[in-house]
């Protein structure tokens, strides 16, 4: 038998532990490769929302209302290049088609729009007239057209009523896309220091075991660096083996969960989600580096940060700085720095911290037995350590999570209750006003059994007079009624509905108000069909699952002659039934079918589309979570197979075999249900952090914090069950006639 | 007439190796009355420790009987595993004293606690460890922890557990296999006399032809001989 096969013969007796290592390494590198594969296709379709025209310019009306196909005649007809684009919805799928004009194009040929039209590869463009018979859909909300200018074209060369602006498809997402990628990449990078943890403890068990066989190898005149080199094969090999499969493994996991991703990012920003290729080959590299790390040896660790309470310090200090930093962080890559310092500063505490409870329970206990357990516990929790900061990571990670989603949803089910809170919705056909159906409304409806409002939809130029004016949406609603006083407004003046009522300001949406930084009681200077007004902020209303601005007039304060890009009612007809709805908006309207539609159908859509958004946070928390229990539950096993000597030391003092499993559950629960009691203050802490620090940077708007005590309880379950599962692997090692030796290396006492 | 302490009869024990069956010992009688010695010699694999967990319940044989204090276990009984387990327990915890080769201590616990907690679980709640430390001479080593003390030390710290537990029968399985000469010599003078002392019985397995012959009879498990005078 040579070095080698005397260095590997570990595995052949411990098969389980080179499975454990080789799922670990494959598991790792399907989550981490699935996400970066999801992230990938984001970054690079966001990029092409934000690339493709980022040089683009167009054309807008000073006046502030919405271009025309006049417009586009008039400015055509003055020499000028200028092409209409028409964005609609992709009937058949996920997505929008983009009608363009290639008659128009032409005269782009010297332009950014020109020749090969590299930035539009893989687009799905289509001819303009498809496109506006598919804006005419009934049902959709007519979509806005851009006159898009060529570099020829100049503001100064512009008839008078014309400027130039520049052109970015859908609303302004550059800053918080680089946020929801910072996020996906922070989540990327959090699983991957999950697994290398684990990955680490694991391998670094097999090397303890064998350190026995490394010394005889050394004795026998294998050089050190002989057997390191073999070490370095044995992970590049186990590496190369396990990293291909998970790399394709992880490419389904991103097909899976791309469908429900799409959707997110759709909902988030507008964006679809282009199926590019990942670069599979950095995802095999990365990889490949990480097992590396994770399995090499630590190199000497500076004296002053071997002794315990010099790293205990160390740990405190950076949990302190970094909780502090998270509170002022200014943006959103200082507060994952600062979060990674928490994290850290918790990983080198809680094994310590643990071990000091156990230490002060086993002082104050009489019964020896006891003080027995706490001292056990005391010992896993430093001999564990990796795989127990991975577990409490992981614990906060889904107890945050889950909080925020869940907080999200209720959020979210409550703000549509209120935003759907009439019982039937009619959208005014194509070509038709609602002024005759507002009139028709006011005339038969009671107010005191029925309620309606009518919604017009455009956009506004707006100057907080702390920058450059920005379009931002525009919300009309008219009357002021009891449908949206029951709206939760995050603040605002006194009466705020009855002063929007008596035109004395409008609301703003969270997402204006974070960005351009205003608040209730600031001014803004509103331009809409060439009329310029000054209105104050009476409230900040929240707007979710978009990052546009929006500012919310009472339609009464509307200019006579502002045309609705989109046009609604919403109706509570209290006596009155669905069928004289119909007919008499089928009247005034002139034509042989209206669509109407019951809220709650909206409703139960909206929130459908919306849990998609969470889909992929929950999946690979879900996936992190499973590899860190069963992380915890192998390093256990491993552990306490080295400690069954003395478990079956108290069945040679007269414990019955029962009795010492009875012993091995409370250690093994002892251990589990410690790291998840230390998981909750963290767990709570990092929603937090989600709820009001990441979630505003990242996509503007905020949720409100809530915490559930009943994920508490289930996470006290989980653990509870990962502790059973350590102690029913272990409970085979006190079956009659299994006694298993003493390892050589704990005759002198073993670890304390 | 005294009954036994322990008594074997017709104990055979065998186990398979790949497709051979090697028989360890069969029809092994064995009696010890109280405050008697023996040692079990022979070469590795003879069945030495083997024998030991059998008659404290470790281990099962494949026939015969064990007669220990009073009870009777007979491999042809019908009685539920179970029950013979909790009868074995009860017999270990109270009334039978292990001590092995090396790690007789909870490696997690001080000397004191060790021998606190043998001692409670033999129902001896009043023990003072400390006194029975030092009636081993180890009484300022107390509070150090296994890891700190020299195996010579943790092998009185074993036999002060045991002792304090008052046992009637004490199985001892190389006791002083892993010390030098010197202390093994220091170890066994302690065992014996507080063996004498106590009135206790003595099983003790040995390769050590010296500390055998300090038993009153010795048995060779090797080339099996009916137990005979020590000395």
């Amino acid at each position: 038998m040579n070095a080698a096969a005397a260095l590997f013969s570990h595995y052949r007796r411990h098969p389980l532990q080179l499975v454990a290592l080789a799922l670990m390494i494959l598991i790792s590198t399907m989550l981490w490769s699935g996400m970066n594969h999801l992230t990938d296709q984001a970054r690079s379709s966001l990029g092409r929302a934000e690339q493709s025209l980022s040089e683009g310019s167009q054309v807008i009306r000073e006046d502030g209302a919405p271009v025309t196909v006049a417009d586009f005649a008039r400015l055509r007809r003055a020499g000028l290049c200028v092409m209409p684009w028409l964005e609609v919805p992709d009937p058949d799928g996920v997505g929008r088609l983009i009608g363009i004009d290639p008659l128009a194009a032409a005269c782009f040929a010297s332009g950014a729009m020109s020749g090969e039209q590299p930035a539009l590869d893989g687009e799905p463009f289509i001819d303009m007239a498809r496109a506006a018979r598919l804006a005419g859909s009934p049902g959709d909300e007519a979509p806005p057209l851009v006159l898009l200018a060529a570099d020829s074209v100049s503001a100064d060369g512009l008839p008078t009523g014309y400027a130039l602006a520049s052109f970015a498809r859908g609303p302004d997402t550059g800053e918080l896309g680089a946020s929801f990628l910072l996020n996906l990449d922070a989540l990327g990078v959090l699983v991957l220091l999950i697994t290398a943890l684990l990955l680490r403890a694991v391998y670094q068990l097999s090397i303890v075991q064998r350190r026995d066989s490394f010394a005889l190898l050394h004795r026998f005149g294998v050089p050190g660096k002989r057997i390191n080199g073999l070490l370095m094969i044995e992970v590049l090999v186990l590496a190369g083996v396990c990293v291909l499969p998970g790399v394709w493994a992880g490419a389904q996991l991103a097909r899976a969960l791309g469908e429900g991703f799409g959707r997110s990012l759709e909902g988030l920003f507008d964006v679809t989600l282009y199926a590019d290729g990942s670069q599979w080959w950095r995802s095999i590299l990365v990889m490949m580096i990480v097992v590396l790390i994770a399995c090499l040896p630590v190199r000497t660790l500076p004296h002053w940060l071997k002794r315990s309470r010099g790293v205990g310090w160390l740990g405190l200090g950076l949990l302190a700085i970094g909780m502090v930093w998270v509170a002022w962080s200014p943006g959103l890559v200082w507060t994952f720095v600062a979060v990674g310092l928490v994290f850290v500063g918790a990983g080198v505490l809680v094994p310590r911290l643990m071990a000091g409870i156990m230490a002060t329970l086993s002082s104050r206990v009489d019964d020896p037995l006891g003080r027995w357990r706490y001292r056990e516990l005391g010992v896993m929790a430093r001999q564990l350590a990796l795989p127990v900061v991975a577990l409490q990571f992981t614990l906060a990670l889904v107890l945050a999570v889950q909080t925020l989603v869940t907080t999200f949803e209720a959020t979210f089910e409550q703000w549509l209750d209120q935003r759907l809170a009439a019982h039937w919705y009619v959208q005014v056909p194509e070509g038709r006003s609602g002024d005759r159906a507002a009139d028709w409304l006011a005339q038969k409806l009671e107010p005191g059994t029925a309620a309606w409002h009518r919604i017009r939809r455009g956009t506004v130029m707006v100057d907080s007079g702390a920058g450059p004016s920005h379009r931002v949406d525009l919300l009309a609603v008219s009357p002021i009624g009891p449908l949206m006083e029951k709206w939760t407004l995050q603040s605002s003046l006194a009466h705020p509905w009855k002063l929007l009522a008596d035109n004395q300001g409008v609301l703003i949406n969270e997402q204006l108000a974070l960005r351009y930084g205003v608040g209730v009681g600031d001014s803004l200077v509103l331009t809409l069909n060439g009329r310029v007004q000054s209105r104050t902020v009476l409230g900040v209303y929240a707007d979710y699952g978009r990052p546009s601005g929006e500012v919310l007039v009472n339609g009464a304060d509307l200019p006579a002659d502002f045309q609705p890009e989109f046009e609604s009612f919403s109706i509570s007809p209290g006596g009155r039934g669905e069928a004289w709805l119909v007919s008499g908006f089928e009247r005034i309207w002139q034509v042989p079918e209206i669509e109407i539609r019951e809220n709650s159908d909206i409703r139960a859509m909206a929130t459908r589309v919306f849990r998609q958004t969470f889909v992929l946070t929950r999946a690979m928390t879900f996936l992190t979570l499973t590899l860190a229990g069963t992380a915890l539950l192998i390093m256990g096993w491993v552990f306490i197979t080295s400690r069954a000597w003395y478990l079956q030391l108290l069945v040679t003092w007269g414990l019955s075999r029962r009795e010492a499993f009875g012993e091995l559950v409370r250690v093994s629960l002892g251990l589990t249900t410690t790291v998840s009691l230390l998981a909750l203050p963290l767990g709570v802490w990092l929603t937090w952090v989600l709820v009001h620090r990441i979630n505003p940077q990242a996509f503007g708007w905020s949720l409100p914090m809530a915490v559930y005590p009943g994920f508490w309880l289930e996470l006290l379950a989980l653990s509870t069950v990962i502790g059973l599962g350590i102690a029913a692997l272990m409970g085979r090692q006190l079956r009659p006639g299994r006694m298993v030796a003493l390892p050589a290396n704990q005759s002198g006492g073993g670890e304390r | 007439m005294t009954p036994p302490v322990l008594e074997t009869k017709g104990l055979s024990k065998s186990f398979v190796s790949g497709t051979e069956r090697v028989d360890v010992f069969s029809g092994l009688d064995i009696s010890l009355a109280p405050g008697q010695s023996l040692s079990l010699v022979g070469r590795s694999g003879s069945g030495k420790s083997t024998l030991l967990n059998i008659v404290c319940g470790l281990e099962s044989a494949d026939c015969g009987t064990v007669s220990i204090l009073g009870q009777r276990f007979d491999t042809g009984d019908a009685e539920s595993p179970r029950a013979r387990e909790r009868r074995w327990a009860s017999l270990r915890r109270q009334r039978i004293g292990v001590v092995f080769q090396d790690a007789n201590l909870m490696p997690a616990l001080s000397l004191a606690d060790n021998v606190r907690l043998r001692a409670r679980l033999a129902g001896r709640s009043t023990t003072d460890s400390q006194d029975w430390l030092q009636r081993l001479g180890i009484g300022e080593l107390a509070n150090r922890y296994p890891d700190q003390v020299s195996g010579g030390q943790r092998q009185r710290a074993a036999m002060a557990m045991v002792f304090a537990m008052q046992p009637d029968l004490i199985l001892a399985d190389e006791p002083t296999g892993s010390l030098d000469r010197h202390t093994a010599d220091e170890v066994a003078d302690t065992l014996f006399a507080l063996q004498a002392d106590a009135g206790v019985t003595l099983v003790l397995a040995t390769h050590d032809t010296e500390l055998a012959g300090r038993c009153e009879s010795i048995l060779d498990m090797a080339h099996r001989n009916d137990p005979g005078p020590g000395g």
